[in-house]
């Protein structure tokens, strides 16, 4: 993690407006020699509202136009569909053209875990990577399976529109972004699969940055990421993923076909068979919510560091996640005091209410707060509101209070503020 | 079902992968309950079972009860629904048998209605759980990979979901957020009812010694087998396990491998304050491996009294009716220890106060099992003390001489009104302010069977709670400081609470309270500053946290070895 060479003198973001999704341009300008740009993630899952570009195309040719027609390196920080959709497609070919050097990505990537991971039925004996890898796939096999019983669940009383809405969501987020997967692979001469501590050799690329890599925690560092490795929680994956007979039909062949039915639902049964269908959905809601925090704890966290300025930007990644570099790393206490250092923030998880650690992250930033705007913590907000979470319970994304305590204690730059006349890219100059 | 004293029905001994021998049919058993005249479903006045499955939208005809208690093929187990119906109907009765037995009176389901209703195949989701506000225990099932697994076919799951129906009934405020001994408390007591239920078979028990047989190279072949193949370690590492082993975790959906898992965590008596054990869903565990010990002592302190001479062999059949005995001795202690718990904020070392209390006053003479010895070290080796701090464990016996001018004693026993007015005579002695909100949320009058001489033991059964909702700027009236970052505008219950036992003569035996907290009370205010706390740090003043579906998410949560932190999120 030695820097080489003179460091960038500007350093500008390009925050692309993809409604739900993440999409990130970081350019380092140096005062000799040509720029060097790092895409960071490139992903939707649902189009803004407003200020909205065409096309995942549109995107990737303004990327091209920033980073003037070369990537040195891209990061997807894991392979849920909001991160990595425009690697696919015409846009990629575009991206792909871009000629990145280096493609990063986390440990749980790595294509020969993939490889062997395709039989999910079978749990890789002594090896518990293996056994991680083979857990995704199951993951990616439970979101098609949720998501084959939405035309069911959406023409069944009891089930609201706003429950089939949520599963909808978070089944397409979670499904196996194949192509996507594979274009990253095919991309770049060299590729990082990176965990907390990897050195991800861009010293050479990126002359004066320090890229250090805080998370995912490899399964030997955290007992939480191998815990959901155990052979208990590999079981409930396959489960899940298996579903059971999971009908995708309006109505599907009865569990006991010989057995008899009843003629008419007796009186008893009327008040509860809503309810059933209702718990039913809510049931596979939460399997896919908790199938959607495994996936975000697979998430890369880099931290950038040009002279004293520091660039964080942890993708989606969970309490989980994020616990072994802040609590259990041995150079825990050094990383929370680097931290608390950080000038720019990419806001975990499109805001939501368990990414951003209260208390042993964003309560340590000392820029936040700050009364000089010049000097405050600026905060990166990529998102779209009503689109994951309800508010009746307090999960709604962005999460209200999170929303208001960036708003008041740093420079937010939310790309829900984009509009038609103001345009879908944010810029931010970052002060060094 | 009708027609004599005791309803019989026969249900899968523990899951339809432990068979009756090696190659033999599924192992089932027969559990009984206080016969009741029942409509085909079955429906009772207690259970309606209702066949419905929201994967297939199939609604399957109601079971008729005739042939209850008849042998049936593994092929009928497995695939007809109507089976299915039964073993729920039996498993379910026969729980609440057990705990109106323990509690010696009726007791109620935590909702208000009389009827559970009971759904045997609700969908294809790999889960089982109580909804009180569905009113309802909801079995889910599953595919396999090499057929379907049906989880009203677990004993265990059932009795589980069964006992946390029941435990709502009999104390409701142990659901609401207070401590990580409280949040743990409804599943590790669960899964203690759930596992002395099944070893309080005599079937499972003696397939329990036929495993542990097995694995002894010494074991003769015929009845007998060696006491030094069924030593704790042998059956917790070898047969218990073994069982576990034959489930197979995929047929866990429940969480109930976690059951299996916690009868070989490790004694340590520091284990409480790891940081692994402050997740509710694990902390359980702790609870349910210190009364797993204890059972296993026993047994095998009985098995060597049981095996004279040096060959040390004992008839099998007889160590398996020790041992279903033992189990069922010890399931009597810990649900008659409900009676004996405060009414709110109850912490492990209460229950453990509880236990050892409740089977003093009705079996004075342990000398023949020396379960509360067994059950103090026990406990004590996980770090579980008895609340009471007294040598026995027991809580100490009330010296308050109630007055009881103008109550009446008839009514006073069942009565809240009556127990209301006997209460607020008597509230300076009881300590209890009278600025807070009070009322009695319960009052029953029991007897319970003593088991060896024979002579009922009747009690009078109360709790009274009290409420003050105050904002955190007065905190400081009831002796309690702000949690750090918490708004002097945030609105705090406070709540406390007390069990009165009354004997037959309406005498206070037992006061056994969790007060709220006041400046004169250093003690209590202590452990209200803990909980106030904890309850900062993990969210539940946050506006928008909410516990519905709390049984079905910590299931899965069990299932999935998710975690989980109030204090970082937003």
């Amino acid at each position: 993690m030695t820097t080489i060479g003179p460091a960038p003198t500007e350093v500008t973001i390009f925050l692309y407006n993809v409604g739900f999704g993440d999409c990130l341009l970081l350019r380092l300008g140096y005062a000799r020699g040509r720029n060097r740009s790092v895409l960071i993630d490139f992903g939707s899952t649902r189009r803004a509202k407003q200020g909205a570009p065409k096309s995942m195309e549109a995107v990737a040719r303004k990327i091209e136009e920033h980073s003037a027609g070369k990537l040195d390196v891209v990061v997807a920080t894991h392979r849920h569909r909001d991160h990595i959709s425009g690697f696919a497609g015409d846009s990629g070919k575009i991206i792909s053209n871009l000629d990145p050097e280096v493609v990063v990505q986390p440990w749980t990537e790595q294509p020969d875990l993939a490889v062997d991971a395709t039989d999910s039925t079978v749990p890789a004996a002594g090896s518990s990577r293996l056994q991680f890898a083979a857990r995704l796939e199951s993951l990616h096999a439970a979101a098609a399976q949720v998501l084959e019983q939405l035309p069911r669940l959406a023409g069944t009383p009891g089930v609201t529109a706003s429950l089939v809405r949520q599963l909808e969501f978070l089944g397409q987020t979670n499904l196996k972004n194949a192509e996507a997967v594979r274009a990253l692979q095919a991309m770049g001469t060299r590729h990082a699969y990176a965990s907390f501590g990897s050195d991800l050799g861009l010293a050479d690329l990126l002359p004066g940055v320090e890229v250090e890599v805080l998370g995912p925690p490899s399964l030997a560092q955290s007992p939480e990421i191998r815990s959901m490795a155990s052979t208990n929680s590999d079981e409930f994956w396959h489960l899940a993923a298996t579903g059971g007979q999971a009908p995708s039909r309006q109505r599907a062949e009865p569990l006991f076909p010989d057995a008899r039915q009843a003629r008419k639902i007796p009186q008893e049964a009327r008040w509860l068979i809503p309810r059933i269908d209702k718990m039913q959905a809510e049931e596979l809601l939460s399997l896919v919510r908790i199938l959607d925090g495994v996936m975000n704890n697979t998430s890369l966290i880099l931290l950038f560091t040009i002279g004293d300025t520091r660039l964080l930007f942890p993708g989606d990644a969970q309490l989980e996640n994020w616990r072994y570099a802040l609590q259990r790393a041995p150079n825990a206490e050094d990383i929370r005091s680097r931290l608390s250092q950080t000038r720019v923030y990419k806001v975990g998880h499109h805001g939501s209410l368990n990414a951003t650690p209260r208390t042993l992250l964003w309560n340590g930033f000392v820029r936040a707060g700050l009364p000089d705007p010049a000097q405050q913590l600026i905060t990166l907000l990529s998102t779209r509101a009503s689109t994951h979470g309800d508010s009746d319970q307090g999960t709604e994304v962005p999460r209200d209070r999170l929303v208001e305590e960036l708003k008041t204690r740093s420079r937010l730059v939310n790309t829900q503020d984009c509009t038609a006349e103001s345009g879908w890219w944010r810029e931010v100059v970052v002060p060094l | 079902m009708a027609g004599s004293q005791t309803g019989q029905v026969r249900v899968v001994a523990q899951d339809p992968s432990v068979r009756d021998g090696a190659d033999g049919p599924i192992l089932t058993g027969l559990v009984s309950f206080p016969a009741e005249e029942t409509r085909d479903g079955p429906s009772g006045h207690r259970v309606q079972v209702i066949d419905y499955d929201a994967t297939t939208q199939t609604m399957y005809a109601p079971a008729r009860t005739g042939t209850a208690t008849a042998q049936r093929s593994d092929e009928d187990i497995i695939g007809d629904p109507a089976f299915h119906a039964l073993n729920v109907y039996g498993l379910v009765m026969s729980t609440l048998g057990r705990f109106e037995f323990a509690l010696g009176r009726r007791v109620a389901w935590g909702f208000p209605g009389h009827q559970l209703k009971v759904v045997p195949h609700a969908f294809a989701v790999a889960n089982a759980y109580y909804s009180p506000d569905s009113q309802a225990l909801l079995f889910g099932y599953f595919d396999n990979g090499r057929g379907t697994t049906f989880t009203c076919l677990s004993h265990d799951i059932v009795v589980h979901e069964t006992a946390h129906a029941l435990l709502d009934g009999l104390r409701g405020r142990f659901l609401k957020p207070s401590s990580p001994d409280q949040a743990a408390f409804h599943e590790g007591f669960a899964d203690i009812v759930a596992l002395l239920s099944v070893f309080s078979m005599k079937e499972a028990v003696r397939r329990l010694i036929d495993h542990a047989a097995r694995d002894t190279s010494d074991s003769p072949p015929g009845e007998f087998v060696p006491t030094s193949a069924l030593r704790p370690r042998q059956l917790m590492n070898s047969a218990l396990f073994a069982l576990a082993e034959e489930m197979a975790p995929r047929a866990d959906p429940g969480g109930i491998g976690a059951l299996r898992r916690s009868v070989r965590l490790r004694p340590n008596p520091k284990c409480l304050d790891l940081l692994e054990f402050r997740d509710s869903h694990r902390r359980g565990e702790v609870l349910v491996a210190a009364m797993c010990r204890a059972f296993l002592e026993v047994w095998t302190r009985r098995l060597d009294a049981l095996a004279p001479g040096s060959s040390k062999l004992v008839d099998r059949g007889r160590a398996a009716e020790e041992g279903a005995g033992i189990a069922d001795q010890l399931l009597t202690l810990a649900i008659r220890a409900l009676d004996y718990t405060p009414p709110v904020h109850l912490l492990f070392g209460d229950f453990l106060s509880a236990a050892l209390t409740a089977d003093t006053e009705v079996r004075p003479n342990d000398d023949r099992y020396q379960l509360r010895a067994t059950l103090l070290r026990c406990f004590a080796s996980y770090g579980i003390l008895p609340a009471s701090g007294t040598a026995d464990g027991c809580w100490q016996r009330s010296d308050k001489q109630l007055r009881r001018t103008g109550v009446r004693f008839g009514s006073v026993q069942s009565d809240p009104t009556e127990m209301f007015r006997l209460i607020w005579a008597n509230r300076t002695r009881l300590k209890l302010p009278v600025t807070a909100y009070s009322w009695v949320s319960d009052v029953r009058p029991c007897l319970r069977m003593e088991p060896e001489d024979g002579l009922p033991v009747r009690e009078t059964v109360a709790t009274c709670i009290q409420h003050v909702q105050i904002t955190a700027d007065q905190l400081g009236e009831y002796g309690l400081r702000k949690p750090a970052g918490m708004a002097g505008d945030v609105e705090v219950s406070l709540e406390g609470g007390s069990t009165l036992v009354l004997d037959e003569y309406g005498m206070l035996k037992f006061e056994i309270s969790n007060r709220l907290p006041r400046p004169t009370d250093p003690s209590a205010c202590a452990r209200a500053q803990t909980r106030l706390d904890y309850l900062h740090e993990s969210g539940a003043f946050t506006k928008g946290i909410t516990f519905r579906n709390r049984f079905a998410n910590v299931h899965r949560l069990r299932a999935s070895a998710a975690a989980s932190s109030r204090q970082e999120v937003w």
